[in-house]
């Protein structure tokens, strides 16, 4: 993982709750290029929320967060973000990354306009309000919305669509150069989903966003992604420019879960579930986390905790055996189905 | 829209004038109905016979031998020009006696239930944002003991050591005997002097139920996602505090507040009792007692009036409060 022009390096990032007794996010190191739109896959529980919220130092209490968060600034400066004072934090969210939560429904306080969310945001950073409001409203229009409606209606008076791209004009009113989301189309129908997906790639491409997009709906994000990285037991597991991940992935864990992402070219009987579940916070498995449910597990496993294994260009995997892992474990459709997910994104990765 | 302020309206007055139809109809089915006990009462007291007759027939608008529905339209139509009768046993107007009456009662009521609502809103408030801590676990506590102590048990406690054991505070009446009747300091001085203890005792233990409620809220409200997100935004402290947590979690109470008004200008009944504060539970009391029952009406429909006109309001200002109801949808609700 060796990043040329980062704009977030996260270094052993450990968020623990119950004073170090358990981990829900365990020593994770990621490199986030600039300009570039990474993709956070997981199942749920597997931490992918908290490696979002780390980005920002914005852990729920009483979790807390050790490592280092490096932020390279435009102008070259590089601070971190765990080193901040409560003022610099506060600064530094939203005007440099922001962030889109899960429930757009429940992110906008009820008793307030929409409007009234923007115009706070901009005062509370000292903000130009009649500048940023007519960004705001720019803002809103690329994202195919009516701005003065909207900005005049209360939440619930828009549908959970409007509200999911209205939360997302909020997070960009401050021109942030990173947006982190987490989850953004969960509520969302499969169309809604996928119109905001289509949009979001306007947006990184119009305003040079640099886009870290977490989900447990790995076909979503493959249509988006440039590159990116699964999650397992709290940790990564494996990071690789998108075609490589889905087409060559190395790991068995990856590899399964593509096998069990419904696709309309494979046929039902050869979907496969991964059998077991995944590991609770306080007993996570010493070795790999991976190795009581893998298929090609051993007695290194058991006992070591694979390191990354450089496995192709940019290809990283936290696995003993993910030669082994590509030759036996077949991926049950064909890799070619790329082309169909969004040719328009090929030139980024 | 306006069909629904319209409609909600023309149910105000349906409700008082059933109100005042079944107030008619409760007394005349009290036992032994009212003029036969005042006439048992008066023959005791050695009056003459025809003499009792003539007090009755004289006592008022009504004619107690005229047919029921006869009385009924003489009640009825009384009441619609204000007269609400002459009270037997103080030999006043009704309407005097209440208008006497009334400004002390909604006086006590009224502090008292918005102290209960303000202490309540900053005690849970603070519990919320303190969650867990001694000061939390201590307020609980003590709410919970409060709530289950009734107020007219406070109330005699309370009487009982600041008015007759320290006698720092009157133990009876409105205004000190001495002070004149008409606004200036003394009066004013002697007034909250003696409202004190009722508007105290009246307080205490309802304003550990807010907290608890306010708290509940709160900590609810905290958990949002919106309170989250604007943290995030950087919004501060004292903003989400108020405009996100605070506005939220007050919301719910507000109806509460106006109906909580009505119901307890009912509960002065017994509070009155005890402070000799006359008012209009007092008065009331004491119209049962002497089976005054054109007294007894008239308090009983000014007390249920009060409530018919809480919950209207209620019912009218709750949608300007919440964006999200509008007039109409909430309709039915009570």
């Amino acid at each position: 993982m060796d990043a040329t022009d980062p704009i977030i390096e996260m270094r052993n990032a450990r968020v623990t709750y119950d004073d170090g007794e358990t981990f829900v996010l365990d020593d994770v190191s990621m490199a986030v290029e600039r300009n570039e739109v990474v993709g956070v896959v997981g199942e749920s529980g597997s931490g992918k929320s908290m490696f979002a919220s780390a980005m920002l130092d914005a852990i729920p209490d009483p979790g807390r967060l050790s490592g280092e968060i490096l932020y390279h600034k435009d102008d070259g400066t590089t601070i971190d973000v765990l080193e901040l004072s409560p003022e610099e934090l506060r600064k530094f969210r939203w005007e440099e990354v922001a962030m889109v939560f899960q429930g757009a429904m429940s992110s906008f306080n009820p008793t307030m306009k929409v409007g009234g969310h923007f115009e706070e945001t901009l005062k509370a950073h000292d903000a130009d309000v009649i500048e940023g409001m007519a960004r705001a409203e720019e803002l809103l229009a690329d994202l195919y919305l009516d701005p003065e409606r909207v900005l005049d209606s209360y939440p619930h008076e828009l549908s959970g669509g409007m509200q999911q791209r209205a939360l997302i004009a909020l997070s960009l009113v401050l021109e942030p150069n990173v947006l982190v989301m987490d989850e953004p189309t969960a509520a969302l129908d499969l169309l809604m989903q996928r119109s905001i997906l289509m949009l979001l790639q306007e947006l990184q491409e119009k305003y040079d966003l640099t886009m870290v997009f977490i989900t447990h709906d790995l076909p979503l994000v493959a249509a988006l992604a440039d590159r990116m990285a699964v999650m397992y037991a709290f940790d990564l597991i494996e990071v690789a420019p998108r075609d490589q991940l889905i087409g060559d992935s190395g790991h068995p864990y990856t590899r399964a879960l593509l096998n069990s992402t419904p696709n309309l070219d494979a046929p039902l009987e050869e979907m496969r579930a991964i059998e077991g579940q995944s590991p609770a916070p306080i007993n996570v498995p010493s070795g790999c986390s991976y190795a009581p449910r893998c298929p090609l597990a051993t007695e290194e496993c058991r006992e070591v905790d694979p390191e990354f294994y450089e496995t192709g260009v940019g290809h990283s995997t936290a696995c003993h055996h993910w030669e082994r892992a590509r030759e036996t474990i077949d991926l049950n459709f064909e890799a070619v189905e790329d082309d169909a997910v969004g040719a328009d994104t090929e030139d980024h990765a | 829209m306006v069909n629904y302020y319209v409609r909600r309206t023309a149910r105000v007055f349906v409700t008082i004038y059933l109100v005042a139809s079944l107030t008619f109809g409760l007394v005349r089915l009290l036992p032994g109905g009212p003029f036969t006990l005042l006439r048992a009462q008066l023959l005791r007291q050695g009056v003459p016979a025809d003499e009792v007759d003539a007090r009755i027939a004289n006592l008022q608008n009504i004619r107690p031998d005229a047919p029921l529905w006869r009385q009924y339209i003489d009640y009825m139509g009384a009441l619609f020009q204000g007269n609400l009768g002459e009270s037997i046993s103080l030999g006043e107007p009704v309407v005097s006696v209440l208008a006497s009456a009334a400004p002390w009662t909604i006086f006590v009521v009224l502090v008292s239930t918005i102290l209960v609502f303000v202490v309540g809103i900053f005690l849970g408030s603070l519990q919320a944002y303190w969650e867990g801590s001694r000061f939390d676990q201590l307020v609980t506590g003590v709410s919970i003991s409060l709530m289950s102590v009734p107020f007219y048990v406070v109330a005699v406690i309370a009487l009982y050591i600041f008015a007759y054991q320290f006698g720092w505070l009157p133990t009876a009446g409105t205004v000190a005997n001495g002070v004149e009747r008409e606004l200036g300091v003394p009066f004013v001085v002697s007034a909250l002097k003696h409202s004190v203890l009722p508007i105290l005792s009246y307080t205490l233990g309802a304003a550990g139920g807010q907290a608890l409620a306010m708290r509940g809220n709160s900590i609810q409200v905290l958990g949002n996602d919106y309170v989250q997100v604007a943290r995030l935004r950087g919004l501060s402290d004292r903003r989400i505090a108020t405009r996100y947590v605070a506005r939220n979690a007050i919301l719910p109470m507000y109806t509460g507040f106006l109906l909580l008004l009505g119901f307890r200008l009912g509960g002065t009944v017994i509070l009155e009792q005890i402070f000799s504060y006359t008012g209009l539970g007092y008065y009331m009391i004491s119209a049962l007692n002497a089976n005054d029952y054109p007294l007894m009406m008239g308090t009983f429909l000014v007390i249920t009036v009060a409530l018919v006109l809480g919950v209207y309001v209620a019912d009218l200002t709750y949608s300007k409060i919440d964006p999200r109801i509008s007039a109409g949808e909430s309709d039915e609700a009570y």
